[in-house]
Order: structure tokens, then sequence, then C-alpha cells
């Protein structure tokens, strides 16, 4: 079973230096084995002004075992995939120690976006470009950070119409946005897989 | 020492004096650099007298006089205040040297182990890097299975880049003392796994001094165990990589799951097999559960206590002197239909109507199918059948004739080629097979004649007889697939001009059909009904037999000589082929501990 205990000490430590860290991670619901975290685009990247959503699931042996995290806000990066947003990273595989925290993997994964490794790829055809046209690269990356990871300026109820215009009923539509805090992107994500 | 010890004899053996001064000089080389570094030589002068001869003493118990040599030269090599002739000059006494390689190689130096005695063979080896190093059981454990559980390698290490080094390739934290325990106070402290507040008592720290709660490790083994990294897992905190201490682990999750304990053991004991190079396990199917351990050169043939013989090196059935990798290239080729479906492609064209493959069988190119359909052999289309003898009215080509026929002839003679030596190697095979049942026949003749009470009493040359055909059987066969490779224009394209590679493959097929003759005959006389003749006639097969069993014996030998001597030698790539025994696989021994 997961260490409940140890998850609720951790959410509360992590959130605490929320204002210093710009990392947060809060439950997706009641049940606390399934959390979205978030990690600010670091500064001086194609990433910065972004803020990127990432979804923890929990195993049975945590912390024993690592958490599972991909990324929820598309991203374009050689070591994230653009498609599923699944994120190669030592200390989520093999390298993961259990004296780690959701806190110190999301600040690795915060570092990854700032030093890619793209001679370790997840995503191939990210990493060529990178390696080849650099420029092409930083440009597709910053897009991808205004499109996918800028809180909309529009307002809640601009959001909830722009949804239901799409097709979605309008009660499923508030409570989807609500659970994915405000994000269309996200929450029409949610609401296209049903 | 054992091993550096046997591959010289071995090379001696095998080479003329000038390859033999090489390895000398190799050999001072070695040491010569060692000695260039001031700290190096500082810490070999005060290791190696001490180390060497707790070293040496715990290995004359199972490598008898060989070791020993060894042994006294290195001392007499260090004790000389680093004398620069490293003395070899008894093993360029030709007797001596022949002592040496009957012990390495006619002295059975191959052991099974029965999942019984595993347990203790596995406790030898920890007892004395224990000893060696003043370890505990779960730090020598680590360290030998870092080494892949060569002693020697952990003391080469030792030697050669001193304790510390050795412990930290191996992640190992040797601690001075055991002011580690836990203390019984009942104060509280933080776990920073569990986050918990807890009773110091109820914590543990491991060799590396990181701290955690029990509870806490427990979950950590029991995840590790069943992830499969039951020998080596290493302490939880992050980039911490020493391993944890056995006793600890199996204390914890037995508390907790009894069968994962059991099981973890399991794993740590196995590991002496399969992380060990020297052990291998027996091929046999279904398993015998035993494993055989080796003491010298990985490259041997070995035959384990339930009969099964098979190469060390590739666990494949003895193939010598087929090397590992033309011996695995040989059965994937037998295997797969390739030839076959190679001369499909290149001898038939299909049909452009039916589909079906079409051969040519003489004639000019307007071939007719069988379904009625006619169409030009040289480009395969679909004609009619208005043609002379060098033309098909409405139809031309005939550019890629040229390429195609050289293609043609390359892949025919390569078929002809493949099936020349499969042929024999299974002419050879079918034979062993068939001469199985020899062996009781020739018990049934020796009971007759026994019955008969002859003069002779002894009818060891009947048996033995019968033993040099089966070996020398197996010689021959396997001699096919390792000419075809080592003759082939593709093999080793690099390494033999054509007119070498020419001379060597006739010099080679001497040697083998003298060696096949003799087979031949000898397989002849034991199929005599001599156990029917006269006492006269009997004492005369008696000594053909025993001549010819002799001779087989001496042209195996001498084949061998030659692949060694003449081919092998010569050659840029390493091949690595068994040597010669003139008994057979080595016959595995039960372990003595």
């Amino acid at each position: 079973m997961v260490d409940f205990g140890r998850v609720q000490k951790e959410l509360q430590e992590c959130n605490k230096d929320i204002n210093v860290s710009g990392i947060s991670v809060n439950p997706k619901s009641d049940n606390l084995t399934n959390l979205i975290g978030t990690i600010p685009g670091p500064i001086g990247t194609p990433y910065e002004g972004g803020t990127f959503n990432i979804d923890i699931d929990l195993p049975d042996g945590y912390p024993f075992e690592p958490p599972r995290m991909k990324f929820a806000t598309k991203v374009w990066h050689p070591n994230i995939s653009s498609q599923s947003g699944a994120i190669c990273l030592d200390i989520l595989k093999d390298q993961w120690s259990p004296a780690l925290t959701l806190k110190t993997a999301l600040l690795s994964i915060q570092a990854l976006l700032s030093a890619p490794q793209p001679d370790d790829p997840q995503d191939a055809v990210v990493a060529q470009q990178y390696l080849k046209d650099y420029q092409t690269f930083a440009s597709t990356a910053h897009y991808w950070t205004e499109s996918f990871a800028k809180a909309s300026s529009l307002g809640v109820e601009e959001k909830v119409q722009k949804l239901v215009e799409m097709g979605f009923p309008e009660g499923l539509v508030r409570s989807t946005l609500e659970v994915v805090g405000g994000d269309e992107n996200l929450a029409l994500e949610k609401l296209c897989s049903g | 020492m054992e091993n550096l010890g046997a591959s010289i004899v071995l090379r001696m053996e095998m080479i003329t004096h000038g390859q033999t001064n090489g390895d000398r000089e190799e050999i001072q080389e070695q040491f010569g650099r060692e000695r260039t570094d001031g700290d190096r030589e500082e810490n070999l002068r005060t290791i190696l007298p001490t180390m060497l001869q707790q070293f040496f003493d715990g290995h004359r118990i199972h490598c008898s006089c060989e070791g020993k040599r060894w042994r006294e030269r290195y001392l007499d090599y260090y004790d000389d205040d680093y004398d620069d002739d490293f003395d070899f000059d008894d093993d360029t006494d030709p007797d001596r040297r022949a002592e040496v390689a009957l012990q390495t190689r006619d002295g059975s130096s191959c052991k099974v182990i029965t999942k019984e005695c595993l347990l203790a063979a596995q406790r030898e080896d920890i007892q004395r890097v224990m000893e060696l190093l003043s370890l505990k059981e779960h730090q020598a454990r680590t360290l030998l299975i870092h080494y892949r559980w060569d002693v020697d390698k952990v003391f080469e290490v030792l030697v050669e880049k001193g304790k510390d080094r050795l412990y930290a390739e191996a992640c190992v934290m040797v601690q001075d003392d055991d002011n580690l325990n836990s203390t019984h106070c009942s104060s509280l402290a933080l776990c920073e796994i569990c986050m918990e507040e807890v009773p110091v008592y109820k914590m543990t720290t491991m060799d590396c001094g990181h701290c955690f709660c029990n509870n806490c490790w427990t979950e950590h083994f029991v995840v590790k165990i069943n992830e499969g990294q039951s020998r080596r897992i290493s302490c939880m905190a992050h980039k911490c990589y020493v391993v944890c201490d056995e006793d600890k682990i199996r204390n914890y999750v037995s508390e907790k799951d009894p069968d994962l304990a059991e099981q973890f053991d399991r794993y740590l004991l196995e590991s002496y097999i399969e992380d060990n190079k020297r052990v291998k396990w027996c091929p046999s199917v279904p398993h015998c559960g035993n494993a055989i351990r080796i003491e010298y050169d990985e490259y041997c043939e070995v035959e384990c206590a339930c009969g099964v013989q098979f190469c060390f090196s590739c666990s494949s059935e003895a193939h010598s002197p087929c090397s590992c990798q033309m011996w695995e290239l040989w059965t994937q080729k037998c295997r797969d239909e390739s030839e076959t479906i190679n001369w499909i492609t290149v001898n038939t064209k299909n049909c452009p109507k039916c589909h079906k493959p079409v051969e040519k069988n003489g004639g000019c190119n307007l071939v007719k199918c069988i379904c009625g359909q006619s169409f030009c052999w040289l480009c395969g289309g679909a004609t009619g059948f208005d043609h002379t003898w060098d033309s098909i009215r409405g139809h031309t080509c005939g550019r890629f004739k040229e390429e195609y026929t050289a293609n043609v002839a390359r892949a025919t003679s390569e078929i002809m080629r493949y099936s020349h030596y499969h042929d024999r190697f299974k002419a050879h095979s079918d034979s062993l097979k068939a001469e199985i049942t020899l062996k009781e026949k020739l018990q049934r003749k020796i009971s007759n004649m026994e019955a008969r009470e002859l003069e002779i009493k002894n009818y060891d040359w009947v048996t033995n007889g019968a033993e040099r055909l089966f070996r020398s059987r197996r010689i021959i066969s396997y001699s096919y697939p390792f000419a075809y490779y080592m003759f082939s224009d593709t093999f080793l394209s690099e390494e033999m001009t054509k007119e070498e590679r020419n001379i060597k493959k006739n010099l080679f097929e001497d040697h083998q059909q003298q060696l096949e003759g003799h087979i031949e005959k000898l397989s002849g006389f034991l199929e005599e009904p001599f156990d029917m003749y006269l006492e006269e006639k009997v004492m005369e097969s008696r000594m053909r037999i025993m001549n010819l069993s002799k001779t087989a014996d001496v042209l195996c030998k001498n084949l061998y000589d030659y692949i060694d001597n003449e081919i092998l030698l010569h050659l840029g790539t390493t091949i690595n082929i068994v040597p010669y025994r003139s008994k057979g696989a080595d016959k595995a021994v039960e372990l003595d501990l």
C-alpha cells in the first residue's frame, strides 16, 4: 500500500515553500494516488514563462518504487515525448531512491528542462532537431510553451462557453475545468478522452 | 595466478620458443610497469609477502603443486628485491614442460557442483576472501559477486589498485568498529523515508552509515527482492550504492514474509553459479541439477556426472576443433534451409502466370511452364511462343546476361562447397550414432572370449579401441565445419591470400584424409567377429586394434598441432579452439570439501 502518511507530509512540505520554488503538488481527487504537480519553465530557456503540469501516479510500493510521472502539458523537448508526455529521466527509473521525494523528482524534471540530454532521447524527432538545427528547435519549443503552457487569458465563463460551443454539456465542462485547475487545454483533452 | 600459470603453459606447449620468449617479456613488462610507480612498489612490498602467503596457502587446498610452484616463483621474485631476471628456466626443460602440460590438460581439473555441495563450494571462496581481507561474510560475498566469484581477480585488484579502490568498485563499505549498532535508548529520531519520528532502537544503520527505520528497510528489501535484485540490494539513500548486510536483510524480510526470505537465500546461493565465470550449469535436458566448475582454461570440454558432454565456453555440445563461433554459424546454417532457398532463387524463375518456380533444363531462352505460359528466361517476362534459337518475336532483353551468369556460377559453387562439407560432417556424425550400439556388441564379444578362457585375460584393448574410435570420429566430424569456415573466402577473407589458403587447405585435407582412413580401418576391425577367431588370430586382431588406436590418437594430435601451429598462429584474429585431449572431455569429479 502507498504510504499515505508520507505523501500527506510531502504535500505539506512542498506547498510550504511554493513561493520560493514555484513547484506545487496537489491531489487530483480525494484519492492520494493520483496527483498533479506543476513546475514553472526555467528562466532563460524556451520554456520560460510556461507552467507545466505533470501527472503523478503513485504505485503501491511508493516510496520504495518510483512515482510514475508524465507531462500533462504538451512540451517540445528531446527527453520528453511530444506525443505522450513520457519522461526519460534516470531517477524515475532505476536510479530512484526512497529518500527522494515528489518535490525532488519535480525539481529534477525542471532541471531536465534547462539541460536536455539529446544523446539519450525519448523523442527521436525532437532530439534530431535539437542536434542539427538548434534555432528551429528553440522556436518550436517556445511556440509550444506559448500555446500549451501559458495560462489562458480568458476568464472562467469564457472558457466554459468555448467548450460548450464545442458540444460538451455545461455541467461536465464546469466540473472538468475545476478538476484540472482551470486549464482549458487540459480540460479539452480530458473531455475528449471521456 | 592459477590462470596465468595455465595459460602460459598452454601457449608454451603449443608454440615455438620465440613465442614463449614473447610471453616472458610480456610478463616482465607487466611487473616492470608496476615497479616504476613508487607508491605501488611500497604497496606491493608491504602487502605481498603476507598476502601471497595467505593466498597461496588457501589455493594449495585444491590446486596442488602447480599453484605451489607459482607461489614459490612469485615469492622468489619479490623476495629477491625485484630481481630483474624473472626465472623461467625450469620451464624450458622439456620434461618439466610436459609434466606441467599433463597437469593442466589431463588431470581432471573440473568439479561437479551438486545442489547439496553448492553451499559448501560457495562458502569456501567466501571464507578465503574473509580471511584474506578480514571482512564480514556479506562484504566478502558482495566483493565476490562483483568480481564474478574470481578470487584471483579480487587479489589482483587488491595488489594493483589497493584496498580502497577494491572496495569502492564493488560498493563495499568497511567500518572499523561496531559503533553502528542501534543503541537501546528510547529517544526518537526522524526516519527520512516515512518521515515519522521513530524510537532509535527501531532504526538500523547500514555499513555506509545511513540510518532509517526498520519498517522502511523491510519494505525496501521486499521490493528489491521482488524486482530480482537480491544479489545487490543497495542502501536507500540517494546515490548511495553500498550493498546492505545480508543478515539484516534476511532477518527483517523473514519477519514479514518467510517465503521471500527463502527466495532471497536461494538467489544468493545461485549467484555462485550464475555470476561465476568458472562455473556453468550443465546444459542437460531434463536438467540434472548440477553445475560444473573448472579450474583453468574456459576453453575446454567437460563431462558432467550425468554423462552429458559440453563445451564449457558456449554450453553447446562439444565441438572441438570447431571454434564456438564457427559451431554457432554452422548449426544455424544447417538449421535454416538457406541453401535450398538460395538454389531456388538462383536456378529457377517464377512463371509470370501461375507463379510456380520453373527450372530451365536446357535449350534456348524461351521457356514454357507446365501451365502453358511461355516466357523469356532472361528477363522472366511473358512472351509468345514464336521464336528462333536466339530471339523471341517481339521481345528484346539480355543486357544483364553477364552479371546473371556470374551470379549463378557463384551461388552454385557456394552450394557445392557447403554440401561437400556438410555431407562429410553428416556421414561421420551418423557413423558415430550408429557406432554407439557397437559398445554393447563389443561387450558381448568380450564375454564370449572370456567364456572361451583364452590366454588373453585383459580385454581393455577392445574398450579402449572403441573409446578411441568414438573420440576420433567426433574430431573428424567436427573438422569439416571447421574447414568449411577456415578455408572459406568470406569468413576470414582479410587474413590469408587465396594461394596461402589453398596450400593450407590442401595440407589440412591430407591430415584429415589420413585420420579418416585410420578411423575407418579401426571401425572395420572392431566390427570383425574376432571373438570367434582362433586364439592366434585374436592376438593378431588385438595387435591391429591396439596399433590403430595409438595411430589414431597421434593423428588427432597432429591434426590439432597443424591447426594450432600452421593456421591459427598466423591469424590476426584470435580463434579459440578447445585443445586436443587424448582422454576426451574432462570428466568432472565430485567436489571434495
